[in-house]
């Protein structure tokens, strides 16, 4: 009974599931059917050459999101809840990216400068969902320390929503292409699933790659920027005694004793992975462990499959490194992430770009939609709805990693609570052009604030 | 008549304590007006241009005074000196029954024969001593951030007044190297003016052997000061002085504890030292402390340097100060997040200045660390102030080692 209210009731008899997800699934095998009429790549004067060809339309919506992490989700649960029709297509198994799949499940930066949370909105009712869950979310309300989430119990609380918003969620199911008019305005998406080649039509479209496949392909221009690949893992068995020290170094309730930082430290000597590598998680004896990563080209499939191949096998190598330290005898891989952590790769080309200027002088956006947390020397800082519209193609936003702002503050904007930020302030505004029959350069910033505002949203 | 004397005396010493306070405040929009005041004490300019061996403008004014203080008895001391003002005053106040130090001998000038022959040997031991100094140092009150820096900042007024109060102008009259300096010079020109006796009297004689004691004790100390200096600085691994410092075996001896680095630092984190980093011998002496949230010695500042009366911090321009060595940022990688795989952080990369450091990928161990360029980094610690690790700091500023 819970469910069908949630879900604004509309179910087919005898079943749990809502009823646009049934007709999502009909339209997909129909389109299989029709599919195997399709004429394959052929070579053309030693050419590989794909026929022109009609795809078959899997779905038309009012909003399409391109992605399931966290500014994807947090957009299409924001949008679903003006009443407007949205589609989430997401490229793996689950929903959460990199929070989820890349293990990335340190929520930082929330807080400001004296330490008062100030992200809220959609990622702080996705925490509160996890703290009701047992071994869901640890260190909450703590700052100056960072909540940690588990990615199962993410997983778990975002298959939840969504399966009761009444989203139409699409699955393993790969945005490839941008449906661009002859007026450059963009009009839906092309996907490769096991279904093959299917379009989706949609009347705005929410970029939330991270890659910025969408925009790209549809013509926006943007900035291509390579940064550092790395691969989280997670190891089990930690000792509780190790662990808390684990968690000491930012602690001050667990401040780090006996032996490190109590001297001189020798110039240039590297120390490989001690004994209190990683931090702690909400499973218990489970530590998450971050990896750097060389400097790799994330929109190069041969830089990414290097580094899936040699990630892995050097983190087994590390684990078994950490072994041999006292205490850590038991230690064992639990996983590394499924997907690699690409920081960053392309970066809006938007009607503003968030510039390091800005954040080094506590620039004030008329058109804010959020804060990020603050970061390192950076305090605290407005991001502005400009920087989520492309200056050229129309009817996209972006959110997520992919932004418009300079290098070192995508380096910021990138991380999971920021991105839920800009998803769900793109969200709100592609619910609002679909509502005011608007671009969404020309959508009503008053509106969109005071809709943010109205879920929870911080705007200072 | 001794009225219609005294009256003008007073107003022109009213002129120049307000004068004074004007300079040190900083009440005129002069950096350099501080070290001006300081160095209008001829004390200290004489001796910090031997210890320093330059002359600058300073020691070309001071010997205006000298050349005036050995025709008027100490009227440096009865017209211009604030401290001088402020203690007259304050006996007038105090307790002036007792007395029991008139019979005190004039020490102030053999402190001030012992600090100038100090200042030859590059140490001038008691230059602290100077009324001048010891006047400009509570200024600097409000860039204290603990109560140890307030007690320090405000001990050598406050022992001055206190004294006053209890014993009347004992601190003026007999200790003063300043008004003992002066009182050398007036003697020193009637010896030379009245006719030279042949006949040595037994009290000249005594003078004399007690003039070459302390000149002999200033050579000594000075020698000994420089050597426990330089010693400190190398088994100190905390010690970091203040841009412009010159090396540690002068530095202490140079150092007149005015604190008016203190007071020009408006990152707060120059700090009189209690003895706990540079031992007895740098007591109350300047060093630096990145204890502060977010305040390291700015790129964009120089204000220190250029307030410095005696050279202990030779003057920089904004260049030179930044090339300036504070000290050297080394990294814990026992506690740094980084190579622990504990965050994702780039706290110290981030805010260098001057990108010294880069957090570097090692494709041997598969970690990443925090490597810093030792050309490009002055130890500044905008990284030590930044790095969230507590309650150590995985990168922190420390004493340079040649080595």
């Amino acid at each position: 009974m819970r469910r069908s209210i949630t879900a604004g009731g509309l179910f087919a008899a005898g079943s749990l599931m809502p009823v646009s997800s049934m007709l999502a699934r009909q339209a997909a095998r129909q389109s299989t059917a029709e599919g195997e009429t399709r004429v394959p790549a052929t070579i053309v004067d030693g050419k590989v050459v794909q026929p022109r060809r009609e795809l078959p339309v899997l779905q038309k919506t009012s909003i399409l999101v391109v992605g399931g992490g966290p500014a994807g989700t947090a957009a299409a649960f924001s949008a679903k809840r003006l009443g407007v029709d949205v589609t989430l297509v997401e490229r793996y198994g689950y929903l959460g990216g990199l929070a989820t799949g890349g293990l990335v499940l340190g929520i930082f930066p929330l807080y400001d400068r004296n330490n008062k949370q100030v992200i809220f909105g959609i990622g702080e009712e996705l925490m509160k969902k996890l703290d009701v869950l047992k071994y869901g979310i640890i260190d909450r309300n703590k700052a100056p320390i960072y909540p940690t989430i588990d990615a199962e119990a993410f997983k778990f609380v975002l298959a939840d929503m969504v399966l009761d918003s009444g989203i139409t969620a699409y699955l393993d199911c790969w945005g490839v292409d941008a449906i661009v008019d002859a007026k450059g305005a963009v009009h839906g998406a092309v996907f490769e699933s096991k279904s093959g080649r299917q379009a989706i039509l949609a009347d705005i479209v929410i970029d939330c790659s991270g890659d910025g496949d969408i925009y790209a392909a549809a013509g926006a221009t943007f900035e291509k920027v390579k940064t550092n690949i790395g691969l989280i893992s997670r190891i089990g068995n930690i000792d509780e005694v190790d662990m808390a020290v684990a968690r000491g170094s930012e602690d001050p309730e667990h401040p780090v004793t006996g032996k490190p930082g109590s001297g001189r430290p020798s110039k240039g000597r590297v120390n490989d992975m001690n004994g209190h590598a990683g931090n702690s998680t909400p499973a218990p004896h489970v530590n998450w462990l971050n990896m750097k990563g060389p400097v790799g080209d994330a929109l190069d499939v041969g830089d990414l499959t290097t580094m899936e191949l040699k990630h892995r096998r050097a983190t087994w190598g590390n684990v078994e490194k950490l072994r041999q330290k006292p205490g850590n005898e038991q230690v064992y891989l639990t996983e590394t992430a499924p997907e690699l952590g690409v920081r960053l790769s392309r970066l809006l080309d938007g009607c503003k770009k968030v510039t390091v200027q800005d954040i080094r002088s506590g620039a004030k956006f008329n058109d804010v939609i959020g804060y990020s947390g603050a970061y390192a020397n950076a305090p605290e800082f407005q991001i502005p709805y400009g920087s989520l519209i492309p200056s050229k193609v129309e009817n996209v936003l972006a959110a997520g990693r992919c932004i418009s702002a300079d290098f070192e503050v995508a380096d910021i904007t990138r991380l999971i609570p920021v991105c839920w930020v800009t998803g769900q302030a793109a969200g709100l505004a592609a619910a609002l052009c679909i509502q005011d029959k608007c671009k969404p350069r020309n959508v009503s910033v008053l509106k969109l604030q005071n809709l943010l505002r109205q879920q929870g949203a911080y705007l200072g | 008549m001794t009225l219609l004397r005294r009256v003008p005396r007073r107003l022109i010493q009213l002129t120049c304590f307000v004068g004074a306070v004007v300079l040190v405040w900083p009440l005129v929009p002069w950096a350099i007006a501080p070290r001006l005041f300081v160095q209008m004490s001829p004390f200290v300019a004489l001796s910090s241009s031997i210890a320093a061996r330059s002359i600058g403008v300073g020691a070309v004014l001071a010997l205006i005074v000298v050349v005036a203080s050995s025709f008027r008895k100490r009227w440096f001391c009865l017209y211009v000196c604030p401290t001088g003002f402020l203690l007259e005053n304050a006996s007038r106040t105090g307790l002036r029954k007792i007395r029991w130090w008139s019979k005190c001998p004039p020490v102030g000038r053999y402190v001030a024969i012992l600090t100038l022959v100090g200042a030859v040997a590059g140490y001038p031991v008691l230059l602290w001593m100077d009324p001048l100094c010891i006047f400009s140092s509570p200024f600097a009150v409000n860039k204290a951030t603990n109560p140890i820096s307030v007690i320090l900042i405000c001990l050598g007024l406050g022992v001055l007044v206190g004294a006053t109060l209890l014993f009347g102008m004992l601190w003026c009259v007999r200790i003063c190297p300043l008004s003992g300096l002066q009182d050398l010079l007036f003697s020193a020109r009637k010896a030379l003016w009245t006719k030279l006796n042949a006949r040595a009297s037994s009290e000249k004689l005594r003078l004399a052997r007690r003039a070459f004691f302390a000149g002999a004790a200033g050579a000594l100390l000075g020698l000994w000061g420089r050597r426990l200096g330089a010693a400190r600085y190398r088994t100190s691994d905390t010690l970091l002085r203040p841009p412009g410092a010159v090396p540690e075996d002068r530095f202490t001896g140079l150092c007149i504890r005015c604190d008016n680095c203190v007071h020009a630092c408006p990152s707060k984190i120059i700090h009189p030292d209690t003895g706990h980093e540079a031992g007895l011998a740098g007591f109350m002496a300047p060093v630096i402390r990145y204890d502060r949230d977010y305040k390291y010695c700015l790129e964009t500042c120089n204000a220190c340097t250029q307030v410095c009366p005696t050279g202990a911090l030779v003057p920089l321009d904004l260049q030179q100060k930044n090339k300036y060595i504070i000290g050297e940022a080394l990294v814990d990688n026992n506690i740094c997040l980084v190579p622990l795989g504990k965050k994702e952080c780039d706290a110290c990369e981030r805010s260098c200045p001057y990108q010294a450091i880069k957090i570097t990928w090692d494709e041997e161990q598969y970690i990443a660390y925090p490597v810093i360029d030792p050309n490009k980094c002055n130890g500044c610690g905008a990284c030590e102030v930044v790095c969230p690790t507590t309650p150590a700091k995985a990168i922190r500023v420390w004493t340079q080692k040649s080595s």
